[in-house]
């Protein structure tokens, strides 16, 4: 008896210990709970970190030496390190100071950097432009006049902050230690997708990225759904910033003719009816002042490309009846020239203290409008939602969405097919979703469960998906370590192989697979930006391949090629690539061809796309004034960092052809 | 069957081309049913421009006279008569149809019967979902979502003759679009001139690098890597043959400084060049408009505006070629009789589109559009589709290049044809 006694008392003490101890070490990390099966799959240690790094960074930085380092920390703990996001980043950190537009808010960037239509109206409020000028022949001179007034009020261009948000974001992704936060801000980004194109939403876009999406990219997808619906940028993308219902009784305020296919037989008749005479006794009526209606855009494409997808099983009732419940919800107002003077003014009525009581919500720029707000009942996917509930029936509505189980399945497979391959087997998809319904929706733990799934390492996983072309262009910087002085050029690149970033117009944002993007122009351009880049042709983008291989000069040709294949692409099986390149090396005279070229050689023009902008002209000037101004302490020198001088040397080129080679294409 | 024919008409072509410097159009309309293209002579073309965001067929060509979209539209609704207030009024098509005043450069096509309007055209699924309409309409198959290839595609595999050039279709995007996805080759180029293989100032290693790439791209084991690989390869030799940098357009044509206008700019140096072309994409954008559309001004007459002088300039730059063009516009759907609460309008069914080319049945707005009274619009919403789109797409693609197998290019339709084609 006494024996089990004393293990219990032992047990005991032992528990008390470790009680103890762990209050002393709250900082301390959980355990790591998964394991990849990687072995299974016939993986070596090695190859599997190589796998981990292609799939949740921009690329192995060869300086870094990133395989080893993955393979000190440990696989499952290195993802767990990048799940959590909290490495320090003060190098990136030092790089991204310059920018003094990104850090913003959306009402300072209202008031500082006008739309381009805005700037106009001040100008001619204030006297300094007459109306009747505006589209004019003259366009030099009222230009000039835009450009005066802008300069004395102080306000800048706004392509300046998208010059600035564009760079941030390709600095970011090539040099942040937090390399799958940046890679999720980008699929979630994508995935409530946003876009410059539409004029209206685009100076909310920084914000929208930084608030919105970034701080809730391992988060619950709940949360992120909310925030996107709050967010002035989705508010206005998908216009329900200007949808609006009547806020009558019950029964007679929710007829409107979006409805009227929803009712029966004799009730749809009579709506119907009542419509059209009322329709016809508008005829003569002078244009009603502006005031709102009903707008289905966003209620329609949350269902469809948010949360359930487009088989998700829902209806155009349920579209409309949605669009209904999210009525009132807008834009707060933004400053003195900022958004929404008319809601300012209705705030402004209601008064500050009596805003809740009132049944307003101003959460941020969020704005939960109650008179706006269509109070009557409605049924969304089968459930009631009750009059009179406000602003709480949308957040009932997202929450609902969020926790369908059409939406687990639908993100599980969008997440499979950005980390895994572009058709992800079912049965991971099923786990993946399993789990998003059982964590609440917990997009941490269903990361973890594709990792540690074996179809993530299976054969057909493994290099089979194809860089986007932003993954391409800093893929190619961070393995060629390069320097990147103007990171508006790679922006230029990167829409040259046929990826306009934050340009995608449709809600959809950019399909995921390879065959979008891989096609004739685009591949060739790909190419170019290969050799463009290695041989230093890109302004502003430093390279110095001599310090990649620790300034050791390879002993012959044939070993500089294989040597650099492996720097850049670490763990694949090059042996095909460095037969195909071989003859390259082998012609005798071509050292003397090259350098006789390079003699011949014009200086680089700085852009030579014959459908470059205007605008992306100035804004790369604007990129290379920047980078002079960053480099001033270096006196004179300076200027040449700036502007590409181009490297002939047959390394460069071999070089620009493994960037460019089908190999670094996959990942 | 098809060489002789084939051999009739090259021969036919190169007689006429060097006698006139161009083929009158009621010859090859007299030929134009057994038509078959010869390698390297011109080919018939068809244009296709995507009006991506939907279109409002209903401000673009309005039943002007009709009360019931009068009185659904207080804003947005406008008139043919003078007088009304306004500067500008519709351009009066037909007594019932009028154009929008800032698509003032089709009415002459219109009036010599080379352009042809289908309205109430769309698809018969009802989906009102941007991307699903697009997807369906492109794609051919408007109730299946998994057909792997594009109506344009499976137009290119229905010429009769395999390509002799990777140029056989042509999107003038960056990226290839659904249209034209599938087993064909089919290639996208934003820009011509970025076509080749560039190491600037250094034109011999350039061109040791291209024969790398080549090689490596011939051997690679990815598929999709190894095909695009050699059609670019392909297409590099094909366009290495002329200076695409000086362009200027015949007959004093400008093209817009538009997107659009950039695009088919391109399509007609392709078409001169004679690469073989015979099937071309473009796209225009921004018909989303939910938000302030606009009457005789803003979003929606600058879109319009900037659709018909684009295509006009490249009607008129292609000149002699005309009698092998017919272009065609095409969008997902149309929107709300109703105006929304925003001065905009919403998601919609029936559209209408644009048909021009010396082989079209012209001057006539086709297809049905009853009035717009609730009771006949679709959901109680809608104008209706009376057109199938793929009825008017298979007759052009029918009359134009000679594709008449329907079965392939839209399975699981089997519809009539309207005439739209002569």
């Amino acid at each position: 008896m006494k024996t089990p006694v004393k293990v219990f008392y032992s047990f005991l003490f032992l528990l008390g210990v470790t009680v103890l101890f762990s209050s002393f070490q709250k900082e301390k990390p959980a355990a790591i709970k998964f394991v990849f099966p990687y072995k299974q799959a016939g993986l070596t240690e090695r190859q599997a970190a190589a796998h981990l790094i292609s799939r949740f960074t921009y690329g192995s930085r060869t300086g870094e030496g990133d395989v080893d380092a993955v393979l000190k920390i440990g696989l499952e703990k290195w993802f767990q390190q990048q799940l959590d996001g909290k490495i320090k980043d003060d190098s990136l950190n030092t790089l991204l100071h310059k920018f003094d537009a990104i850090n913003l808010s959306n009402t300072e960037v209202e008031n500082q950097y006008p739309r381009p239509g805005l700037a106009v109206r001040m100008a001619i409020k204030d006297g300094v432009i007459n109306k009747d000028s505006v589209n004019k022949a003259n366009g030099k001179e009222y230009r000039k006049q835009v450009q005066d007034y802008m300069e004395s009020k102080g306000y800048k261009p706004q392509q300046e902050l998208f010059r600035q948000f564009f760079n941030q974001k390709i600095l970011r992704s090539a040099y942040t230690n937090n390399q799958l936060h940046e890679l999720l801000t980008d699929f979630w980004f994508n995935h409530f997708n946003v876009s410059l194109t539409k004029n209206q939403s685009a100076s909310f876009i920084p914000a929208y990225e930084r608030d919105v999406i970034r701080p809730n990219v391992t988060g619950k997808f709940e949360t992120l759904l909310l925030a996107t619906a709050k967010s002035p940028a989705m508010l206005m993308y998908l216009d329900n910033f200007s949808s609006s219902g009547q806020q009558t009784a019950v029964s007679e305020g929710s007829m409107q003719m979006n409805d009227g296919m929803m009712l029966n037989g004799k009730a749809a008749a009579k709506a119907i009816a009542r419509n059209r005479a009322k329709a016809l006794t508008l005829k003569n009526a002078p244009a009603k002042k502006k005031q709102g209606g009903l707008n289905e855009n966003y209620a329609r494409e949350v269902m469809e490309l948010h949360t359930l997808g487009v088989d998700g099983g829902y209806t155009q009732s349920d579209v409309t009846q949605a669009a209904r419940v999210l009525t009132g919800w807008t834009i707060a107002p933004m400053g003195e020239n900022g958004y929404g003077s008319s809601m300012k003014n209705l705030m402004d009525r209601v008064g500050d203290a009596n805003l809740e009581k009132r049944g307003f919500v101003h959460d941020g720029d969020f704005l939960f409008v109650p008179t706006r707000h269509d109070n009557g009942e409605k049924l969304v996917l089968g459930k009631r939602f009750p009059a009179n509930r406000g602003y709480d029936e949308g957040v009932e509505l997202l929450s609902m969405l969020a926790h369908h189980p059409s939406t687990a399945k639908f993100i599980a497979k969008k997440l499979a097919t950005r980390f895994v391959n572009d058709n992800p087997a079912t049965a991971l998809v099923d786990k993946m979703a399993k789990t998003f319904l059982k964590t609440d929706g917990d997009i941490k733990q269903v990361m973890i469960t594709m990792v540690s799934s074996p179809e993530f390492w299976a054969p057909d996983a493994l290099r089979e998906k194809t860089k986007s072309p932003f993954e391409l262009a800093i893929s190619a910087v961070r393995s060629l370590d390069a320097q990147i002085n103007q990171p508006y050029q790679l922006y230029v690149w990167i829409n040259k192989m046929g990826q306009k970033m934050y340009f995608y117009q449709a809600p959809t944002g950019f399909p995921d697979r390879g065959q979008y993007w891989i096609n004739t122009g685009a591949l060739l351009n790909r190419m170019n930006f290969g050799l463009a880049l290695a041989s230093e042709r890109i302004p502003g983008i430093k390279v110095n391949l001599s310090a990649m291989n620790g300034h050791h000069e390879p002993e012959s040709a044939a070993a500089a090629l294989v040597t650099y294949s492996k720097l850049i692409m670490p763990e694949r099986n090059l042996t095909e690539t460095v037969k195909r390149l071989t003859p390259m090396l082998n012609d005798p005279e071509l050292m003397n061809k090259v350098e006789t070229a390079a003699a011949k050689a014009a200086p680089p023009e700085m852009k030579n796309s014959m459908n470059s902008t205007g605008e992306e002209l100035m804004m790369a000037k604007a990129d290379q004034d920047a980078s002079k101004v960053a480099n001033k302490g270096y006196g004179k020198k300076a200027s040449k960092v700036v502007m590409a001088n181009g490297n002939n040397t047959m390394l460069a080129q071999v070089v620009g052809v493994i960037i460019g080679s089908p190999e670094f294409q996959r990942k | 069957m098809t060489s002789r024919r084939g051999f009739l008409k090259a021969g036919g072509l190169a007689l006429f081309g060097i006698g006139l410097g161009g083929i009158p159009g009621f010859l090859t309309e007299a030929v134009a049913n057994t038509r078959a293209p010869g390698l390297f002579k011109r080919k018939k073309i068809m244009v296709c421009i995507f009006q991506r965001g939907a279109m409002d067929g209903l401000m673009a060509v309005t039943p002007f006279t009709d009360q019931y979209l009068k009185a659904a539209r207080p804003t947005l609704f406008m008139d043919a008569a003078r007088g009304n207030g306004k500067n500008t009024p519709l351009i009066d098509l037909d007594g019932r149809f009028g154009l929008h005043p800032s698509m003032a450069a089709f009415e002459s096509m219109f009036r010599d019967k080379r352009m042809a309007i289908v309205h109430g055209i769309g698809s018969p699924n009802t989906t009102r979902s941007h991307f699903d309409a697009q997807d369906y309409m492109e794609s051919g198959t408007p109730f299946r979502k998994g057909t792997d290839s594009g109506w344009l595609n499976r137009a290119v595999g229905l010429l009769g003759h395999d390509a002799a050039t990777p140029f056989q279709g042509v999107s003038l995007t960056s990226s290839l679009p659904r249209s034209f996805y599938g087993d064909n080759p089919a290639v996208a180029i934003s820009n011509l001139q970025d076509f080749n293989i560039q190491l600037k100032g250094n034109v011999k290693g350039a061109n040791m690098a291209a024969k790398s790439f080549e090689d490596l791209y011939d051997t690679t084991s990815s598929g999709l890597l190894k095909e695009t690989g050699k059609e670019s390869f392909d297409a590099i030799k094909m366009l290495s043959k002329v200076d695409v940098k000086n362009y200027k357009p015949a007959n004093n044509a400008v093209y817009p400084a538009s997107a659009l206008g950039n695009s088919l700019k391109q399509i007609a140096q392709l078409i001169k060049m004679d690469v073989g072309m015979e099937v071309a994409f473009a796209e225009s954008g921004g018909w989303d408009t939910h938000f302030n559309q606009g009457a005789e001004t803003g979003i929606f007459a600058r879109n319009v505006n900037d659709l018909s002088n684009s295509i006009m300039a490249f009607w008129t730059d292609m000149g002699t070629y005309q009698d092998d063009l017919t272009v065609m516009t095409m969008t997902e759907f149309g929107r709300t009789v109703k105006q929304n609460g925003t001065g905009g309008t919403d998601h919609g069914r029936g559209s209408c589109n644009f048909i021009l080319g010396n082989g079209v049945n012209g001057g006539l707005v086709h297809g049905l559009v009853n009035p717009l009274a609730v009771e006949n619009l679709e959901d109680g919403r809608d104008l209706a589709v009376t057109t199938d789109f793929r009825s008017v797409f298979s007759e052009v693609a029918d009359k134009h290049l000679n594709i008449n197998n329907d079965k392939v290019l839209f399975p699981d339709w089997d519809g009539n044809k309207i005439g739209v084609m002569r």
